[in-house]
């Protein structure tokens, strides 16, 4: 029996199913939780509903992203690693950066299932469980103190007008930070066009940046028709429709770059 | 409902979720470190733990410093329940925080309150439901999927899911927000045309941008309150 034959064993299924379906349970126990407390406290339940909604349509084209990582390393560490990792934990971006990098550190000389042994395989999942779980750690011993001392009023404005309360501020710089974040994205895809094939030799790939101007611009019409016609129920779908748009777009442009 | 009652509810809750996601976090952990070692066994060969070391020492140092950075920034828009289940599921940056930021703006939670607690983890926990049924679809459906998904002519898509995602992201936020975006995403492209190589470190520069925003922020929220002389909604 060859390698990968062993690593997609029923018993290696089995075990990695244990953890998924512990995961969804985990899943389904806060989302159920979570809904209960809302209606516990009068929050408004069709912004409940509206929010489940909007986010099972978001993550259906993302996690067809996601599968498409399980499938690029089932053909060196079988099927059943890659899909607990990308369900549990991992995260798309990385899993195929520490996986390559792993099988670098162990000795198998990259991601190849010519190469790949037990050992290896054992050894690079290992690696791969433990680069990645800092942030279940962190979560374990600080999320308490962290989210308390953040939910803490701001201390308030002096008497003498010195010092400026940051009550409010809070929505602010929560939208600064996520606004920080895309920039950086987009930021990486002007490089990457500019100077990703040479210093200003305008030689790299053009078609992030050109899909997640066609994302920003289906974007722009979704809200217009929200706008325009009142209809709060586009939200739930603008992201998932200026997505779909966007890499439907990127299979045409893909053919000119 | 009494005031009083809804919040000794919610602070009830609060208790709660941070019991049941610790106690999620050492179950999950624990299965997900001893999977390698059940493995071994079935398979015969247990991890090379001198190998593990020197390879720890390589990649898990960098690992650790990207998930220091993560944690510190997405915990404030996560908040309890969101934090614990986002960290379980993971795909952070290309899922759970878009999705939880857009669920919150959808709905007009403000951070740090219980409505953003609950809209919170019922984003992260929908989102990753999906996650895991398309994922568990697609492990069976691997065969008659594979040449679908895997054609050239649908590359391009499944490769820019990411810019896509942001491009959008970007309209529905810099909208509005114009005079905080300009300046980070100006610093940001020119950081990365003079600086090809960063862009592998993509995730490590939304420090030095989230930096640039929120000290843009805090100045015009300082400006405004002095012009008007009150609170500015925000």
């Amino acid at each position: 029996m060859n390698i990968l034959s062993r690593l997609n064993s029923p018993f290696i299924y089995l075990i990695c199913a244990v953890i998924v379906v512990f995961v969804a349970l985990l899943c389904v126990i806060f989302a159920v939780r979570a809904y209960r407390a809302g209606k516990a406290i009068g929050m408004d339940v069709t912004r409940m509903k509206r929010t489940i909604v909007a986010s099972a349509t978001f993550a259906v084209l993302p996690s067809v992203g996601i599968l498409l990582g399980v499938i690029a390393l089932s053909g060196s560490l079988g099927t059943p690693w890659p899909w607990l990792r990308l369900s549990v934990i991992g995260a798309l971006h990385y899993e195929t950066q520490v996986a390559e990098a792993a099988a670098e550190a162990v000795g198998v000389g990259g991601l190849s299932a010519s190469q790949m042994t037990a050992e290896a395989f054992t050894t690079i999942a290992l690696l791969m469980s433990v680069c990645i779980m800092w942030g279940m750690v962190f979560s374990l011993f600080t999320c308490r103190r962290y989210t308390d001392r953040l939910s803490r009023p701001a201390p308030k404005k002096k008497k003498d007008g010195k010092g400026l309360s940051l009550a409010g501020f809070g929505d602010r710089a929560m939208t600064a930070m996520f606004i920080g974040l895309v920039s950086a994205y987009l930021g990486s895809y002007v490089g990457t066009l500019v100077s990703g094939g040479g210093l200003f030799r305008f030689a790299g790939s053009f078609l992030p940046l050109a899909v997640a101007l066609v994302g920003a611009a289906a974007m722009g019409l979704f809200i217009r028709l929200r706008e325009r016609y009142d209809a709060a129920w586009i939200d739930s779908f603008s992201i998932a429709g200026s997505m779909l748009i966007a890499m439907t777009a990127a299979i045409f442009l893909g053919k000119l770059a | 409902m009494n005031e009083e009652i809804r919040r000794e509810q919610y602070e009830k809750y609060l208790r709660t979720t941070h019991r049941l996601g610790r106690l999620a976090v050492v179950l999950t952990l624990a299965m997900l470190l001893g999977a390698p070692f059940v493995m071994g066994a079935y398979l015969g060969a247990m991890p090379d733990l001198a190998a593990f070391a020197r390879g720890f020492m390589s990649i898990g140092v960098v690992y650790f410093v990207s998930c220091v950075a993560e944690y510190l920034i997405y915990v404030p828009m996560l908040g309890a329940g969101g934090t614990y289940l986002a960290f379980i599921t993971g795909n952070l940056i290309n899922m759970k925080i878009p999705c939880a930021v857009n669920a919150r703006d959808m709905v007009g939670a403000r951070s740090g309150t219980a409505e953003n607690e609950i809209i919170s983890t019922l984003s992260i926990a929908t989102s990753s439901l999906v996650t895991i049924v398309v994922l568990a679809l697609g492990v069976i459906l691997l065969i008659p999927l594979q040449p679908l998904l895997q054609s050239p002519a649908l590359q391009p898509a499944f490769d820019n899911v990411v810019p896509a995602l942001f491009g959008a992201m970007a309209c529905r936020y810099f909208r509005g927000n114009l005079r905080i975006a300009a300046l980070p995403l100006l610093v940001m492209s020119l950081l990365f045309i003079l600086v090809p190589s960063l862009t592998g470190s993509t995730s490590f520069m939304i420090i030095p941008s989230g930096a640039i925003a929120i000290g843009l922020a805090y100045l015009f929220y300082r400006r405004d309150r002095r012009t008007d002389g009150t609170e500015v909604s925000p």
